[in-house]
């Protein structure tokens, strides 16, 4: 089956240990994997502030999964999503019709000390400023 | 009596600095919901998308922009509403 570039990121519950979260990767990366997905990457965010309550929570540990997989894994895994209770929001988007394993990966080979941290800071541009 | 005068107004027009897009003078900055602190930049204080005319963002980055935008408010990343930001 075709296989298409996706990109999911799921929100875990803040309360959650380090095995709990692994276990919830793990079961996730599986489900993908048994319909016959590939994953290029798992990113773990550090425990981050969020920018408004989602259920009565104010922080939480964002995961994003970049993976290969055939249309059908994907609605396999939202079901998961929704009866798993760590996970608190879950967003799964096309990155492209197309998958190629070996192009996905060269990607995160030299973009490593590009990926973006996911650490809220303040910072106040012109822009903001100029609004008031 | 009226014309030289219109002349001079019309000369001291304020002189507006073009703003140019961000996205388009750095070709590896991609508006993308997983950094909402690059994001952030492009939304007012309550929360709203600033719009093209504000930022000088080009018409096709400022769709790519609102989209991402979009999608890190549903994610948590940013905030609908300042209403309901956290702090």
């Amino acid at each position: 089956m075709k296989l298409r570039h996706y990109e999911t990121m799921f929100l875990l519950h803040p309360d959650l240990s380090s095995e709990d979260r692994e276990d919830a990767i793990q079961k996730f990366s599986k489900i993908i994997q048994d319909d016959k997905g590939q994953i290029v990457n798992i990113d773990q965010w550090p425990l981050r502030k969020l920018a408004y309550k989602v259920q009565k929570q104010t922080q939480g540990y964002y995961v994003v999964m970049d993976f290969g997989a055939p249309g059908d894994a994907i609605e396999e895994l939202t079901r998961n999503y929704r009866l798993d209770e760590r996970v608190m929001k879950f967003m799964t988007t096309k990155l492209d019709d197309e998958f190629d394993f070996e192009e996905a990966t060269k990607k995160y080979a030299s973009n490593e000390a590009k990926e973006p941290q996911g650490q809220a800071e303040t910072s106040k541009t012109d822009l903001e400023e100029k609004e008031e | 009596m009226q014309r030289p005068q219109q002349n001079r107004y019309k000369r001291r027009r304020i002189y507006v600095r073009r703003k140019i897009c961000r996205f388009c003078a750095d070709k590896t900055l991609v508006a993308d919901y997983k950094q909402p602190d690059l994001l952030k930049s492009f939304i007012t204080e309550r929360g709203k998308i600033l719009p093209r005319r504000v930022t000088g963002t080009c018409a096709k980055h400022q769709r790519r922009l609102t989209n991402a935008i979009k999608k890190a408010r549903i994610m948590a990343l940013l905030p609908f509403t300042s209403g309901h930001a956290i702090e």
